[in-house]
């Protein structure tokens, strides 16, 4: 039965990347390891934080915490912790921004004593006020604090979602907004547990080292949850007119971090989704020295710690060196990321003979080369040669996605999601296929540079500076210390002034108060 | 750098389970049994240890596992912030590791990302305080690739001054990333607060002093070169797709010409602390935090302090424990306590990490933490609990065993602390020993006001807690 329901999935799916799929039963996806030493559970529900109602944005998300934190019918979040204890088992929820995922992972030698706690977690949480105000606390401190003092990286990354996505159901957090988190109670969460994680909207997941009966155990069992009321809202978002900034300006900030994107139309579920990644690896692979951003802006310039491209959401970048599962998405983007870059402060103080009286730091510069790059490659294309070595990495690079059994399971839930059957397989056949002019064809389709939102968190001394040097285009000449200016090639020089008088499309810059942010 | 860093901040982490005692295993849960019979245990680490050391000290490790077309190469150096002996050059080991990717004669460093791109490798590397690790994981086949461009670099790395002085901006790019993190802040100036002499007093990134003035190191970078990049600092570990008799016939074929070296830091001994110190951030819009940490002991497979720490801290901050209980569950003060000892080579900081939902309550959840330390130094901890937390670290241990990259950052752990792998198995092998009075023996050895340095993060000027 399972079979038959995925292939029609499957066919249904491969006519385009539209909206959610309807599922109407939990479909199940087994990756079997007799000689695995433990067993993974992945439970994908088709929710996530567009499914947040209006006002309760961190819904979902505090929904699914509260499932992991708390107890069971049979056991409170105490007992449970107790009897777990010596089990080291672990389990989490991660919720994005159209699906929420549980994983679990434990022993084989545990698999009859820790899957009735698994049972009850799921089917019968215990969600108490106690459990709630903790989370909701901790939870309000996040959006409210902690990820404006914590990366400023990861801040500009949500500030340029807040921004791409405005007005629509993508535009907040997954954790939510101050207000949408302030705002929420225990009766809505029981609401929206009933409401989002139900038996049509889920995904089962299974992986390592499991009895056949436990499969059939576990899919018998979900099939107790209810049908799910809400669906996520995916967007359709429009291209701005020109190139949007928006300042962060916050205080005792030590760099400028940048980060810049517009939307596309293409995703895994798309054949030519193979072709953007040739093309998105050679222009900045994420953590490789390999890609041009890096190469022009850390290795030539040292300019921050690197410079990356991506052409889908990237789930934790300052932390994972290759892509994570579980973050699957129908809206998606292209995107720039640059590393926080000097702010003219520091500079003054660290080289007071020849950048003291320097106005602006490095941002509009790197900006400026970034977008210059992409341009570059959107008018010439890559070479055959460039095609060529880039594929060869991508294919082997590819296999290192998916190392664990969970991070394998992970992808298999995803390829589910974008109506594949087995993506992570699949991507080699069609990256095997492309030619060069495949590749530079959907360059040519997806990308542009006169287009996007850039997001920049930077200290205020910084702020008003930048905002003059974009709003009006100014040029903005890299600004070396004699040290790294001594020995620079001619040709880097060259550039150098090719950039700084580079003409950005900007038809707005905003700054914007940190404490307005994520409201 | 990263990983030292990286269990910090786990252990400061608001919304993400403490992971942080997650890696540390024990051996069988069985209760105290001191007159059994001798029964060799089996090993904690499930897979073969294949060693081979060469002629010139160079270190051989292999451990075969089943990821078909995969293998993870590294190359760990004996050699991090420790090493830093020298004044005005703190953060240099790991700056170090970044002019290694600056190229050679052979393989500048464009050739070099074109072998990489062709491996389709994963690679890169990581400094911390006693090791600098350079890894790559990619596809098995080309093992001899890997082992080539490793030793050419290793042995024959040339930069000109130029890109050295480039690379500094890197660095200093890193460190302004790291900085907008305030538990970053918080690390750098407990560390600085907690050492005098030893060059633990500065964290992996350096002084930011040091790292602007980094360009002007080049003859510096030389003779760090020349002092650290030898065979006998060094040892080559490949897990995944592989035999050892193909690793050992590489190893001797790119990395027997390797020149043996002869330098060995002369690095000052901490000391004894004698008083409390403290350290605070100002700022009010920041969940408040309480630190407390402790001098703690030097890693050894012989002594059981070490693993007696860990099952207390572990046992100690569960999520089952009365004092999370009390402080997170019940009276919702704190958001989040954790704690670990640290694997160093030499002396160095058990710490514990409470966040606080009102300033106010700082000295309350000090005294709290303060109190279950010392109830431990009293009171022994039940037969049941400490199987239960040998248990716990026993098999959150095996379960970090999934794939090449991990088992080889497991191995590599070990193989920086003592030079040789096999201090795995003998260091988990002492988790079996400990009994309720080793707990108590080193909750009053180490959690001593004397040895211990206080930081905070909070709204007022001081943190307000003594």
């Amino acid at each position: 039965m399972k079979h038959t329901f995925s292939r029609l999935l499957l066919a249904a799916a491969l006519f385009g990347p539209a909206g959610a799929h309807t599922a109407q039963a939990a479909e199940i996806v087994e990756l079997r390891q007799p000689n695995a030493a433990k067993v993974v559970v992945k439970l994908q529900f088709r929710n996530g934080s567009s499914a947040d109602p209006v006002g309760k944005e961190g819904l979902t998300f505090l929904t699914s915490q509260l499932v992991t934190e708390g107890g069971t019918k049979d056991m409170t979040s105490a007992q449970l912790k107790d009897f777990l204890y010596p089990m080291s088992t672990r389990y989490y929820a991660v919720t994005d921004k159209e699906v929420t995922t549980f994983t679990f992972e434990f022993h084989k030698d545990f698999i009859d004593k820790f899957y009735p706690v698994l049972r009850g977690l799921m089917l019968t949480p215990s969600f108490t006020q106690e459990d709630f105000d903790r989370l909701q606390s901790n939870l309000h401190n996040y959006v409210e604090q902690v990820i404006r003092a914590s990366s400023d990286e990861d801040y500009s990354k949500f500030a340029l979602e807040d921004q791409l996505f405005r007005g629509t159901r993508f535009q907040h957090m997954t954790r939510g907004t101050a207000a949408g988190v302030k705002n929420l109670t225990l009766a809505d969460v029981k609401k929206q547990y009933a409401a989002a994680f139900g038996q049509d909207n889920l995904t089962i997941g299974l992986a390592g080292n499991y009895p056949a009966s436990f499969a059939k155990q576990l899919e018998a069992d979900l099939k107790k949850l209810p049908k799910s009321s809400v669906k996520p809202a995916v967007p359709t978002v429009a291209m701005p007119k020109g190139i949007r900034v928006e300042i962060i300006s916050k205080p005792d900030a030590l760099g400028s971090a940048i980060y810049a994107g517009f939307p596309i139309q293409t995703t895994r579920a798309n054949d030519d989704f193979a072709a953007l990644m040739v093309a998105n690896s050679w222009l900045g692979e994420h953590r490789k020295s390999y890609g041009k951003l890096y190469d022009k802006i850390r290795t030539t310039r040292s300019m921050n710690y690197g410079d990356y491209s991506y052409v889908e959401w990237y789930e934790g970048g300052g932390q994972n060196m290759l892509p994570v599962p579980g973050v699957p998405r129908h809206a998606n983007y292209a995107s720039l990321w640059l590393r926080p870059v000097q702010i003219a402060e520091g500079l003054r103080k660290q080289y007071p003979a020849e950048l003291g009286d320097l106005k602006v730091g490095h941002a509009p510069f790197a900006l400026r080369l970034a977008v210059r790059e992409m341009d570059n490659v959107v008018k010439n294309g890559l070479s055959k040669d460039d095609f060529e070595l880039t594929r060869t990495f991508l294919r082997s690079y590819v296999k290192l996605y998916g190392t664990t059994p969970a991070k394998q399971l992970g992808f298999l839930l995803d390829s589910k999601f974008y109506g594949r059957k087995d993506w992570l397989k699949e991507v080699d056949g069609q990256l095997a296929k492309l030619t060069v002019d495949d590749v530079n064809r959907a360059i040519r389709k997806h990308w542009q540079v006169q287009n996007m939102f850039v997001t920049i968190v930077t200290d205020d001394s910084e702020a008003q500076p930048l905002a003059d040097v974009l709003k009006n285009n100014t040029p903005s000449p890299m600004s070396y210390a004699n040290v790294v200016k001594a020995g620079l090639p001619a040709d880097v020089v060259a550039e150098d002034k090719a950039v700084a008088d580079y003409k950005l499309n900007v038809t707005d810059v905003k700054i914007v108060d940190t404490k307005d942010t994520f409201k | 750098m990263k990983h030292s860093l990286q269990r910090l901040l786990l252990a400061t982490c608001l919304l993400a389970p403490p992971l942080a005692q997650a890696q540390n295993p024990a051996g069988p849960s069985a209760p105290e049994a001191p007159a059994a019979r001798p029964v060799a245990p089996a090993p904690a680490f499930p897979y073969p240890i294949q060693q081979k050391q060469l002629a010139n000290g160079l270190n051989v490790v292999t451990v075969p596992f089943d990821s078909p077309g995969l293998a993870s190469f590294f190359l760990v150096v004996r050699a991090g912030s420790r090493d830093e002996v020298e004044p005005g050059h703190t953060g240099f080991a790991h700056f170090f590791e970044h002019v290694m990717f600056r190229g050679t004669d052979k393989y500048s460093k464009e050739k070099y990302n074109d072998v990489l791109k062709s491996i389709g490798a994963s690679a890169n590397a990581n400094t911390s305080l006693d090791r600098t690790v350079y890894h790559m994981t990619g596809n098995a086949t080309m093992l001899e690739k890997m082992f080539e461009v490793e030793a050419d670099r290793f042995q024959y790395l040339k930069y000109p001054e130029h890109e050295f002085k480039a690379e500094a901006g890197a660095v200093k790019g890193e460190y302004t990333k790291n900085s907008a993190s305030l538990y970053t802040q918080l690390n750098e100036k407990v560390a600085d607060a907690a050492f005098d002499k030893h060059t633990y007093e500065h964290t992996t990134m350096g002084f930011f002093k040091d790292v602007v003035d980094m360009p002007n190191q080049y003859q510096y970078s030389l003779t760090f070169f020349d002092r650290f990049y030898r065979p006998e600092y060094t040892t080559l570990l490949v897990v995944g797709d592989v035999k050892a008799e193909e690793v050992n016939k590489l190893a001797d074929k790119y990395f027997a010409s390797w020149k043996r070296g002869s330098y060995k830091p002369a690095i000052q001994p901490e000391p004894a602390q004698t008083a409390p110190r403290y350290v605070h951030i100002q700022n009010a819009n920041f969940p408040p935090m309480v630190s407390l940490s402790y001098k703690g002991p030097a890693f050894s497979d012989q002594s059981k302090d070490l693993p007696a720490l860990d099952v207390l801290t572990t046992m100690l901050f569960a999520e089952n424990s009365p004092l999370y209980q009390q402080l997170v569950v019940k009276e919702q003060k704190v958001r989040f306590v954790g704690g670990s000892p640290n694997m160093t080579r030499d002396p160095y900081l058990t710490s514990i990490r409470a966040s606080v939902v009102k300033a106010e309550d700082m000295p309350y959840v000090k005294e709290q933490i303060t109190k279950a330390l010392e109830d431990l130094k009293s009171k022994p901890i039940d037969a049941k609990r400490l199987a239960d937390t040998k248990s716990a670290l026993k098999y959150g241990f095996l379960m970090s065993l999934d794939a090449p990259d991990q088992i080889a950052n497991s191995l590599a752990e070990f193989i920086w602390l003592t030079g040789n792998p096999e201090s795995l198995n003998r260091y988990y092998a002492l988790y079996d020993q400990v009994t309720p009075a080793d707990i108590q023996a080193v909750a009053k050895k180490y959690f001593v006001p004397e040895g211990l340095t206080v930081g905070t993060i909070g709204p007022g000027a001081t943190g307000g807690v003594q």
